[in-house]
């Protein structure tokens, strides 16, 4: 089991540093990926990498204005929809491109963790991995979406009230399964990918020689990057969907 | 640990992805939104633009149409006008001459029978006195004047009745 950088180790505050730094990364990445794109931005010959963001955001707003019912909606989560799309996709294959990993005597104490863990990973810990591939930030992203979809119901009040048992009552379970498998989808998705690629990595060759996994290392390599963009895509349009069903302003003529 | 729930990782990774994405928004999607705001309504200016030059070349070309039909129609009156005129002026000077030449004819008949009846009259009066002259000389008497001009007045009026 692999072990990350810690702070506030012991304490309920326990953070996985190693996360939040590849979440840094990956705006990082983005941040300076969309300005130089559209550092010489031009309204009437678009180029090179303008072409590709300019597509991204194309790509945003269909996928929000299929799920969303008003335009007005559309706008409102347009930003995010875009900002995730871009940040999913990147994340997911962060830990796909590359992993670092540090190897320390098991015995010490270091970075917030006890021998007992470190003992636990054989000493190796993760300094780079996909962010995504933790289970508690893909639930605080999923969870992060559920608080932003009621705060914009709760604009409308009473038809917020009414959707808890409107069409049934089992909406109210909905609202506790739909955070849950979304953040649980993306995190599993990845992770598994990630674990797997890791154990065929680490994999003995045959005969001390014979690269055997080489080409399974290819071909899942290849999955999981089709997995790591689906992902993202399923997220982002889920997050649109989630938003769009609390978005009461438009259902009147939907 | 990556499978174990840890609310600090949970927390702070909401709190780095708002900041990630407020920056990103802030300063990189804001801009290319406005960009493609800004195409959009440049292009929809434009194909209204397109369509509105499109209708105005219509319409002056249908103007042009118009103007040209106008004085073709208004060319074509001229042309007739002018042969109905040319027209009436012939015929008027065709009456004209007629009558100037009807005119001169009754003018030179009437000549001619003035001219006729003062020779009649002429040779009337000649002949009246000859035929005076002649019975006075035949009747070898004196004739008084009062009775010789009576008998010329009698011989005209008897010749003039012959005559007439």
């Amino acid at each position: 089991m692999p072990v990350f950088p810690t702070l506030f180790a012991g304490t309920i505050w326990q953070t996985n540093v190693t996360v939040i730094a590849t979440i840094i990364l990956t705006g990082l990445i983005i941040f300076v990926v969309l300005r130089v794109g559209l550092a010489r931005m031009d309204m009437r010959r678009p180029r090179g990498l303008q072409n590709l963001i300019e597509w991204a955001a194309e790509f945003a707003t269909n996928m929000a204005r299929e799920t969303m019912p008003t335009e007005q909606s559309v706008n409102f989560i347009l930003p995010l929809a875009f900002v995730m799309l871009l940040f999913l996709f990147v994340a997911n294959w962060l830990g796909l491109i590359m992993s670092i990993t540090v190897h320390f005597n098991p015995h010490i104490s270091v970075w917030g963790l006890t021998p007992s863990d470190l003992a636990g990973s054989k000493g190796d810990i993760e300094l780079f991995d996909s962010p995504t591939s933790n289970m508690s930030m893909a639930l605080a992203l999923a969870i992060m979406v559920w608080v932003i979809s009621h705060a914009r119901g709760l604009r409308h009040p009473k038809q917020w009230l009414r959707h808890f048992y409107s069409p049934s009552p089992l909406a109210v379970i909905e609202e506790i399964t739909n955070p849950l498998t979304h953040g649980m989808r993306l995190y599993g998705n990845i992770f598994a990918g990630e674990a797997l690629l890791g154990i065929m990595l680490r994999a003995p060759f045959a005969l001390h020689w014979i690269p055997w996994q080489l080409p399974l290392i290819v071909l899942w390599l290849f999955y999981s990057g089709f997995v790591a963009t689906i992902q993202a895509y399923v997220f982002s349009i889920l997050m649109c969907l989630y938003v769009g069903n609390k978005s009461f302003e438009g259902h009147a003529h939907h | 640990m990556g499978g174990v729930f840890q609310v600090g990782t949970f927390i702070f990774s909401i709190i780095s992805f708002l900041i990630v994405f407020f920056f990103i928004q802030r300063f990189a999607f804001r801009p290319l939104a406005k960009m493609l705001e800004q195409r959009r309504q440049h292009v929809e200016s434009q194909i209204t633009e397109a369509e509105k030059s499109r209708e105005e070349a219509a319409s002056l070309l249908a103007e042009q149409r118009r103007l040209l039909d106008e004085a073709r129609k208004e060319a074509k009156n001229l042309l007739d006008a002018a042969r109905v005129r040319a027209d009436e002026q012939a015929r008027e000077i065709l009456l004209k001459a007629e009558e100037e030449a009807s005119r001169i004819l009754e003018e030179n008949r009437q000549a001619i029978v003035r001219e006729r009846d003062e020779a009649l009259a002429a040779v009337t009066q000649r002949v009246a006195e000859l035929s005076v002259e002649l019975t006075a000389k035949l009747l070898h008497s004196h004739v008084s004047p009062e009775l010789h001009r009576e008998m010329v007045a009698e011989a005209e009026k008897r010749l003039g009745e012959l005559v007439c």
